[in-house]
């Protein structure tokens, strides 16, 4: 009957139930046919030894010494008068206690040895995961290459040979030119505006014009699907103060 | 998968399947999962995937996870609790005869045990029970994977049954 570790606590003992079961253990008696009143004496004995403890807590024991020397003094003086039931333990409700008590020390015995033996589960921690947007179909993705091949066929050449050395764009430049084409259009698709020059250079200028527009408030973009044309749409107010 | 338990009618809601059907389902899952590295967790009518206990050290180590320490006053109120869950606090000092507020309030700042309802009897105390996060740390994939008791008197209490649910000098 010996608990995997020391049991080490800061008040020696965890209350007198665990002193008066230790002392059945430490005298290897079988809790189910001790006589209970037998321990009286030692268990007063190692209450005396214990240091100071606060006051509820040495009434606790003390409340257990008294049964356990009442219990002594039954089987000593059989014919003693006996008290108003309710305000009496028997021996064998006690027993029931300390049985139980045992029972309760023995699986916080097995739990600690599962905590100390570190045999634990894991979940995942961590938010939702993001999932990547909906509609990215293969058939968009498809026919928004098609498109481009379509604009770079419309102009017969390819691209390299457009790229002229020392090709500039400026991103000022472009941002005006599109302001004005906004301004004058209220609309215009985002496929129009990179025909005009369909190479990576000027599609890079312009798609950062359209930010910095879009930034300051001129103009609103909108998207019907993934890989769709985009619009670029003037805002009314902003337009008309620039 | 779910960073959170999930229950079993809305696993079934999910999938449109019966309640049957996703308990049939989860004890396959349950199954596939030996010698793997995951398990299924259960509490009461939830669910969730879990890491296996035999890797705890690499995935604790993976985390930076501490080791959970409890004392030995902690570990009783605690069994009381897992054992005979939902059980007040008034019952479980009885059993253990001392008072446990402390361990009590340790526990549930350890997120070990919670508070669930309260019990209909004068004052309306509050009941407690286990929590997913002990079924964790203790490695238990579910409350029926508790140790049995294995001392003689522990199984003589165990076979007296109901008889243990009550604080016995009330």
């Amino acid at each position: 009957m010996d608990s995997q570790a020391p049991r080490v606590t800061v008040e020696g003992f965890d209350g007198p139930l665990d002193l008066l079961l230790e002392l059945v253990e430490e005298k290897k008696l079988d809790i189910l046919t001790v006589r209970l009143g037998d321990l009286a004496d030692e268990y007063l004995a190692r209450v005396r030894a214990m240091p100071s403890l606060p006051a509820d807590e040495v009434s606790a024991f003390l409340a257990l010494a008294s049964r356990l020397v009442l219990l002594k003094a039954r089987s000593l003086l059989p014919s003693l008068e006996p008290l108003a039931e309710e305000e009496t333990e028997s021996e064998e409700e006690l027993r029931l206690r300390l049985l139980e008590y045992a029972v309760v020390r023995e699986r916080a015995g097995q739990l600690g040895a599962r905590l100390r033996a570190g045999e634990r589960a894991f979940h995942r921690e961590g938010g939702t995961i993001e999932l990547p947007p909906r509609g990215g179909e293969v058939d968009a993705l498809a026919s928004a290459w098609s498109r481009v091949l379509a604009l770079a066929g419309r102009h017969g050449e390819r691209e390299e040979d457009i790229v002229a050395p020392g090709e500039r764009y400026s991103v000022e430049q472009r941002t005006a030119e599109i302001e004005a084409l906004v301004a004058a259009q209220g609309e215009v698709s985002f496929a129009t505006l990179l025909a005009e020059t369909p190479t990576v250079g000027f599609a890079v200028v312009t798609f950062i014009a359209l930010l910095d527009l879009y930034r300051r408030g001129v103009i609103d973009l909108s998207q019907d699907e993934l890989f769709s044309d985009i619009l670029i749409t003037g805002r009314e107010l902003s337009s008309a103060q620039s | 998968m779910a960073e959170k338990p999930v229950g079993r009618s809305e696993l079934g809601r999910i999938v449109g399947g019966s309640p049957r059907a996703v308990e049939n389902a989860l004890a396959e899952l349950g199954t596939s999962y030996e010698g793997t590295g995951l398990r299924l967790q259960r509490s009461g009518d939830e669910w969730q995937i879990v890491t296996a206990t035999e890797h705890a050290p690499q995935v604790a180590a993976y985390l930076g996870a501490d080791r959970l320490r409890l004392s030995a006053a902690s570990l009783e109120t605690l069994s009381v609790i897992a054992y005979r869950q939902p059980v007040t606090r008034a019952e479980v000092e009885a059993i253990r005869g001392v008072n446990c507020d402390q361990t009590i309030y340790t526990l549930a700042s350890r997120r070990l045990i919670d508070e669930r309802g309260r019990k209909e009897a004068p004052g309306r105390p509050i009941l407690y029970g286990t929590t997913w996060e002990f079924l964790e740390c203790f490695g238990l994939q579910s409350l029926d994977d508790l140790p049995h008791a294995l001392s003689p008197e522990g199984q003589v209490l165990e076979s007296v049954g109901g008889r243990g649910a009550e604080p016995p000098d009330r």
